[in-house]
């Protein structure tokens, strides 16, 4: 078949894009008020307080009812191009949440996120590199996994994948590992985190920090507290969120970096021989946290309205939308198959790796995190 | 479709591009937003952001608003972690104009309980032009 090009292009979204909004439609009006309404074992909205199922939760699972049910594991070819505007819609949703803060309020945490982002990222890759070599793995495999497990699941394994010369096969392997290992901390983290009693702050810091991927943190702390609003766990976890995404570019030099010195020079990858930290940055920044900080410094200025008014409810309202658009179309990404793929010792890594990253970074919140908001 | 575009993440040429279009989409959305509250919307209806009960109501309908005047007062349960420890203590906060116009209705009286995002306060004819 060929590459559509101009308006077939813009056509063959459409009908991957009408199921992704439909499906939220449907959950938001009937499927959420009835949850919040229905009596299990006695108690009126149990499964939306106890399982935390509220919308975001129920779009990622109506996604992946999808993938692997509905669709037999393979998106149809009339649904793949819609739903692969997923990240649009993740991307829009956190460049939106910039209107959650204000400059000053950013300050304020600014330099805690900082200081445990970088820890934890650095530190699960040097991890991964450590404990991939020990295992055995194949070092491409290892660079691909130190990236999903340190930054991110989707974006830096891509972005690591050509400076260490990976299979798209392995490629694949370290995003099943972690958005697999992403969904399981997605539904267990919410129990975690109102079982210690833990803040918003708090909580936002913890999933900001040990969960891999932006759909997941948003999803995860909206299960902890369903409200968008400046001192939520959604406002908190977004911070770390972004912090995490910026850090890519550096990840990805140090892999390759690492997976060139390791090798013998002539069998170096010429993309990773030629590699230079400001090329990287340069090539790898993911500009759209530009339009998260120029969210933030319009709602600094108030020209978003002022909070609690109408206008930023209603920006607010449709931000939720936008996520829950990307929600849906994020969990048809998830292959339940290609999970069960994901066996041996790469899997072992990615599951030690992430698990070590959630539990410390809980013990760390938890001792040097106070409970009171920053803001 | 291509057996290239198969398996892609996104329906753009690269990440950047797609990075691009997120900022593109949000700016439509949020001037959307902007020009059909400044402009559109023909009334506004004030309703309140958490639970509590109304201590003070200081409008009336058709009375005219400015910005930063005082529409009301209400009592709500403040919870608050001091020293790790969660705190909880009346407290009462003030709602003011975020904009010009004229009170159409008012909703509540004093002693009425609010309940988050549900209850109507009053309903409001904004200036055009401003953010409500």
């Amino acid at each position: 078949m060929e590459e559509r090009k101009g308006m077939a292009h813009i056509l063959a979204i459409i009908p991957g894009l009408a199921v992704m909004i439909g499906t939220l439609y449907l959950l938001r009006t009937f499927v959420e008020p009835w949850m919040k309404e229905a009596v299990v074992f006695g108690q009126k909205g149990w499964l939306v307080q106890v399982l935390s199922l509220n919308y975001i939760l129920l779009s990622i699972i109506a996604g992946i009812i999808y993938r692997n049910v509905f669709f037999g594991g393979k998106i149809p070819d009339w649904a793949e191009a819609g739903f692969r505007t997923t990240r649009l819609f993740i991307k829009s949703g956190v460049i939106m949440l910039g209107s959650l803060y204000t400059l000053q309020k950013l300050a304020k945490v600014g330099s805690i996120a900082i200081l445990l982002i970088s820890s934890f990222v650095f530190g699960t890759v040097f991890f991964v590199l450590w404990y991939g070599k020990r295992v055995g793995m194949d070092r491409s495999m290892i660079g691909v996994m130190g990236a999903s497990c340190g930054v991110c699941g989707v974006s830096a394994a891509v972005a690591t994948s050509p400076g260490v010369n990976a299979k798209p096969s392995e490629v694949a392997l370290a995003i099943a590992t972690i958005l697999g290992f992403g969904i399981m901390t997605m539904f267990i983290s919410p129990f975690i985190g109102k079982a210690l009693a833990l803040s918003d702050y708090q909580f936002g810091a913890w999933v900001g920090t040990g969960i891999l991927n932006s759909g997941q943190v948003l999803a995860t702390c909206l299960a902890f507290n369903p409200t968008f609003a400046p001192g939520t766990a959604v406002a908190y976890g977004e911070i770390w969120n972004v912090v995490r995404v910026i850090s890519i570019p550096f990840v990805v030099f140090i892999i390759t970096t690492w997976a060139c010195k390791a090798e013998a020079a002539e069998s170096c990858s010429t993309a990773g021989a030629q590699m230079k930290l400001s090329k990287v940055f340069m090539d790898r920044f993911p500009i759209f946290v530009l339009g998260f900080f120029g969210m933030t410094a319009m709602s600094s200025l108030g020209w978003l309205g002022a909070e609690g008014s109408n206008t930023l409810h209603l920006l607010r309202d449709v931000m939720s939308w936008i996520f829950g658009i990307g929600l849906v179309g994020q969990g048809a990404y998830i292959d339940i198959r290609e999970l069960k793929r994901a066996g041996g010792k790469p899997l072992r890594v990615g599951l030690v790796a992430g698990t070590l990253k959630y539990v410390v970074a809980l013990v760390v919140i938890m001792l040097f995190v106070s409970k009171d908001a920053s803001f | 479709m291509s057996e290239k575009a198969k398996g892609k993440m996104t329906v753009f040429k690269t990440d950047r591009h797609e990075d691009a279009a997120a900022m593109v989409f949000v700016s439509l959305v949020v001037a959307a937003v902007l020009v059909y509250m400044a402009y559109v919307v023909p009334t506004v209806t004030i309703k309140p952001n958490q639970d509590g009960k109304v201590v003070a109501i200081k409008v009336q309908q058709d009375q005219e608003i400015k910005k930063g005047d005082l529409i009301y007062t209400f009592e709500y349960k403040d919870k608050k972690f001091v020293n790790g420890e969660l705190q909880e203590k009346l407290a009462t906060k003030d709602v003011l104009a975020s904009t010009n116009g004229k009170v159409l209705t008012v909703g509540v009286k004093e002693g009425d309980m609010l309940k988050k995002g549900k209850t109507s306060i009053i309903v409001m004819d904004h200036e055009k032009g401003t953010l409500p």
